[in-house]
């Protein structure tokens, strides 16, 4: 681990202290903690072709060149920090499926997020933490990591005014803005109204994807899953953060 | 971490007999195949942003066309969407 703290009299950050900061630290900016990711060498790359990206942009106004450097920095540092395929320790070897037994246009389809989505009133409160913050979401990221996650109900009507995010492992900002970015439920609702889905379950299902893996694969994933199938879900839309 | 939470999902719903398909930004593309996810759409999306910008409708539906169009698909189905991310019509909130 990095200390990415640095005092007044240790004025000399390193890189790697720099890069560390973005990571839940004195910068801490989720659209950017991949850089810890990245060596010091590959820092200097990003930096530069970002740069070179704003340039542009202050002459023509186009963000095109920056935002393609912010995303393909991020997946070249996401990709590279999974390492070696076969140590994913995630990693299945099988893949169950389902086949749909009926067309979409006449099935029951719900949408389900790992956005942190719920609804006002309706708080999951994590660790029985009434009204915690989005920056206190993001303080609390390990303790997040080492619980089971909580199912919230929204249902598919629900105003937006209505509509809440708190996540500690991905820029918000955006879903903010516009919760359809990761919570569609008017897109899906003006679908189900054109016949392009069947049915949308009445509920829609958002909960914090950053959480025990152990847990949400051996009790948590199942438990839902049976419970979706016997409220007749027949398809399910998952939209991961 | 969220993909590789929705990734279990997936696997957990399609056990018990109900067809899923996820909606993965680029840097977690590489989730569904090692998972093994029944279907995936992947998108040139930064991550926060998995259907499209903030306002910009045409994107998020046209991506939640193509992934609704997999479940009538024979599993398992990847389709990688070639669109580049765009700005929207709403600034993203200060949070």
């Amino acid at each position: 681990m990095v200390d990415t703290e640095v005092s007044v009299e240790d004025a000399e950050e390193t890189i790697e202290q720099l890069r560390f900061s973005f990571w839940y630290g004195s910068r801490s900016n989720l659209n950017f903690k991949f850089l810890k990711d990245l060596t010091d060498d590959e820092f200097g790359s990003f930096l530069e072709e970002l740069l070179d990206g704003v340039a542009n942009a202050i002459d023509d106004g186009d963000p095109t060149d920056v935002i393609d450097v912010a995303y393909r920095w991020q997946v070249r540092a996401y990709t590279s920090h999974l390492g070696d395929p076969d140590n994913f320790p995630h990693r299945h070897r099988d893949t169950p499926v389902a086949a749909l037994g009926r067309p979409l246009s006449e099935a029951r389809l719900a949408l389900v997020t790992s956005s942190g989505h719920f609804v006002e009133g309706d708080d999951p409160e994590p660790f029985g933490e009434p009204d915690l913050t989005q920056a206190e979401a993001e303080d609390r990221i390990d303790e997040f990591l080492r619980s089971a996650p909580e199912l919230s109900v929204i249902p598919v009507d629900t105003p937006a005014e209505r509509i809440r995010v708190r996540h500690g492992g991905y820029p918000v900002q955006a879903v903010v803005a516009d919760h359809q970015v990761a919570l569609p439920l008017g897109h899906l609702r003006r679908l189900a109204d054109e016949g392009a889905i069947g049915e949308l379950a009445p509920n829609a299902y958002s909960f914090v994807g950053a959480s025990s893996q152990v847990r949400l694969r051996k009790e948590v994933a199942p438990r839902w899953a049976q419970q979706w199938r016997d409220e007749g879900i027949e398809a399910i839309l998952m939209v991961p953060v | 971490m969220c993909h590789v939470s929705v990734g279990h999902v997936q696997r957990a719903a399609e056990q018990v007999g109900i067809a899923t398909v996820g909606v993965y930004v680029g840097s977690f593309g590489h989730i569904p195949e090692l998972m093994g996810v029944a279907r995936a759409v992947i998108t040139r999306h930064p991550m926060g942003r998995p259907l499209g910008a903030p306002g910009d409708e045409e994107r998020q539906v046209e991506v939640l066309r193509r992934a609704l169009a997999l479940l009538d698909e024979p599993a398992p189905g990847r389709v990688e969407l070639p669109h580049r991310y765009r700005p929207g019509t709403r600034r993203a909130a200060d949070v």
